[in-house]
């Protein structure tokens, strides 16, 4: 960022970004220094690439003029903890309106690419068109300026996207890495491809200890612009840590929201896996496709049972205090740790286990381990398998694909491999088009074409105003489990004023996990601290605000209806008993809903697009 | 008066699963959480008989108290 003056809010354009267009058919560059035309485009991420993505009419997401934008935030690669958030954005090969038209997508990971892409000198690289053979691209920084060289990826298809990364990592030494797996490889039959994110602790290990930015499917996005890989070469770029980052660090492990996701054997509530056992304390736990059945087992994938049958190690990335990640370490027979087996976090852990029937930590490891090996969102993936388990069971006299049903392992293993190897198109299109092709979309876990992560649909309303995946961009998924809150009025509140700033965490290129409120004075003391801009908490939050209430403008005009802002038929027509919290969400519930939350943000959306 | 106790997640790991303990009349959630060395901002979520509800509630005789961690995902 060149950074010429001090006030974004009122002089945006005295900040500039360097952005990178990259003509892959062409193998031409184009570097150029943009000023900023308000708060999002200088916070970043998907604030400022969605406002690049309305600039455009996309039809078909697998058409060269959809462009695969790739950025950082205002804080990645900067010493406020956890800053090392890299973005991926585009119109969606998954997710699509009920008029058919992709919709558009952001997707973010941490990991240590973002830092070096960062230090490279680059705020944003835009690939536009399809590569004629399959190619890395090198970013990295150079004499006089940011330099791109383009490889041949020829040696790269096949491998997995571990065996990707340690492969460019040989012959980029000091590199980090973006890759896609054999999912994004096989982009015509896999819309759910990930983008792998390469960690120190992965190059050091050699142990897949990736990131993934997974949600929309633009790692198969990457795999249609034949694009394999992207490499950031860059040297270490941090400034002297100042006394009062040194505070907003120490205040950022302290505070009770990242102490959620800090170690357990530090005091910390031990990362998002804890949230089993509170949910399950309502049988708010997705079992069998999203229908818990009030019974224990999935008390067997709680920490203590796992600890039983695996080393589990609390890690982080770079420098990050909250080390939110629980590695499961096999234990070898001497006692000694062993190879990692997966990181279980609560999405894996429960949409490869309990969702799927499967409670046996080694066989969800194994799940885990086979999807992000492939490199596929392991929210799309286990939500459309589950789906297929349902209709299975539903349909014994003529099931699907090789028939599996809940908790067959060994068949749903063959699914995984199947799927990310293209060789299974009906579960790598998504649960929605599968549900729609086979006549069946009642229970198909879906909300706008994007299939939803393991927080019941039952118990979050919130998941209509999502709009780049349930719960990575509405923050209501747990707000019945914490506060059972179940008016129309309540709901709309928390949508409207609350929930939709989950959003800004998107943009500055910080973790969630912080935990903190996007307006927290944390946020912008770290942005004075490292930028020298001054901007309050209220500029913070209106510039995510307008971020996000593009992002739903954009939603309606790519077609999606106003009955597509519902959710799955099942959850209205049939709501689970078993669920000890009492059933609140109804059509009239959905209808007074949409009403009251289109009248706060309808007014506010007027003329955020560009005229077309 | 007599009131069931039950922890979960770091809660659990750090003191018990579930116990009957015996407190005065009038005991609200708030000092049972005192009681039980559990400082406030370290319980997310507090049920009363399966409900939820305010750190001033006051206990009955027979009620069964979850008290549980702050959770949180994304
Ligand atoms: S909170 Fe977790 S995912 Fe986020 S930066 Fe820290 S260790 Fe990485």
């Amino acid at each position: 960022m060149k950074i010429r003056g001090n006030d974004p809010a009122n002089d945006p354009s005295s900040i500039l970004y360097q952005r990178c267009t990259i003509d892959l058919p062409a193998r031409a560059v184009r570097m150029e220094d943009v000023p900023c035309r308000n708060v999002e485009d200088v916070l970043g991420g998907f604030g400022r690439s969605f406002q690049v993505l309305a600039e455009r009419t996309i039809t078909d997401p697998y058409s060269p003029e959809n462009p695969l934008i790739l950025n950082t935030g205002l804080l990645t690669g900067s010493n406020v903890m956890t800053g090392m958030r890299s973005y991926f954005s585009a119109y969606s090969p998954l997710k699509k309106s009920g008029k058919g038209l992709p919709g558009a997508m952001w997707s973010a990971g941490s990991g240590d690419f973002g830092n070096r892409f960062k230090w490279t000198g680059l705020d944003e690289v835009i690939f536009e068109g399809c590569a004629d053979i399959p190619i890395y691209v090198v970013l990295r920084t150079g004499e006089s300026g940011p330099q791109v060289e383009f490889h041949s990826a020829e040696h790269l298809l096949g491998l997995n996207a571990h065996q990707k990364i340690m492969s460019l990592a040989a012959a980029h030494p000091g590199g980090h890495f973006a890759v896609i797996g054999p999912a994004g490889e096989n982009y015509r039959t896999v819309r759910m491809g990930a983008i792998a994110l390469s960690t120190e602790g992965q190059l050091k290990s050699d142990q897949p200890k990736m990131r993934f930015a997974g949600r929309g499917g633009l790692g198969s996005l990457m795999g249609y612009k034949n694009l394999i890989a992207i490499v950031a070469i860059s040297s270490l770029k941090l400034d002297k840590i100042t006394f009062a980052i040194r505070d907003v660090n120490r205040d950022i492990v302290k505070s009770p929201g990242s102490a959620r996701f800090q170690p357990a054997s530090q005091g910390g509530g031990g990362g998002t896996w804890a949230n089993i056992e509170v949910l399950e304390a309502f049988h708010a736990v997705p079992l069998n496709n999203f229908r818990p059945k009030g019974n224990d087992d999935v008390k067997k994938l709680y920490r203590d049972q796992v600890e039983k049958v695996f080393d589990i190690a609390s890690e982080g990335c770079f420098r990050c205090g909250i080390r939110c990640h629980n590695n499961l370490y096999v234990r070898n027979e001497d006692g000694s740790r062993g190879k990692l087996a997966a990181k279980f976090d609560f999405e894996p852990l429960i949409l490869f286990g309990s969702n799927l029937g499967v409670h046996d930590p080694k066989q969800v490891a194994e799940l885990i381990h086979l999807c992000d090996s492939l490199g596929m969102d392991a929210i799309s993936l286990g939500t459309t398998i589950s789906y297929l388990l349902d209709y299975n069971e539903r349909h014994p006299e003529k099931p699907l694909l090789n028939g599996a049903t809940f908790g067959d392992f060994e068949k749903v293993r063959e699914l995984i491999e199947q799927t990310g190897r293209g060789q299974a198109p009906a579960l790598g299109q998504g649960v929605r088009r599968l549900s729609e092709e086979v006549g069946e979309t009642a229970y198909a876990m879906h909300v706008k074409g994007l299939e939803i992560p393991a927080y019941l649909a039952d118990t979050n309303p919130g998941y209509l105003f999502a709009i780049a995946g349930g719960h990575m961009s509405m923050g209501t998924h747990m707000l019945y489990a914490k506060e059972g809150k179940s008016t129309v009025e309540e709901w709309t509140q928390a949508i409207t004023t609350t929930g939709l700033l989950q959003v800004g965490y998107d943009m500055v290129g910080l973790c969630k996990f912080v935990g903190l409120g996007i307006g927290h004075d944390l946020i912008v003391t770290g942005i004075r601290e490292t930028t020298g801009l001054q901007i309050s908490s209220e500029q913070v939050i209106a510039a995510v605000r307008r971020a996000y209430l593009r992002g739903l403008a954009l939603e309606l005009r790519q077609g999606y209806s106003d009955e597509e802002y519902t959710l799955p038929p099942q959850v209205l027509s049939s709501p689970n008993p078993k669920i000890t919290l009492p059933s609140f969400i109804t059509e009239e519930f959905l209808a007074q809903l949409r009403k009251k939350v289109w009248s706060v943000f309808l007014p506010e959306m007027e003329g955020l697009l560009p005229d077309k | 008066m007599q009131v069931t106790i039950k922890l979960f997640a770091a809660l659990r790991w750090k003191l018990f699963e579930e116990e009957v303990r015996e407190y005065p009349e009038g005991t609200t959630v708030a000092q049972l959480a005192a009681d039980l060395g559990i400082p406030a901002p370290e319980i997310g979520i507090r049920l009363v008989n399966g409900r939820h509800c305010p750190f001033e509630q006051v206990l009955q005789d027979g009620d069964t108290v979850f008290l549980m961690p702050p959770i949180g995902g994304g």
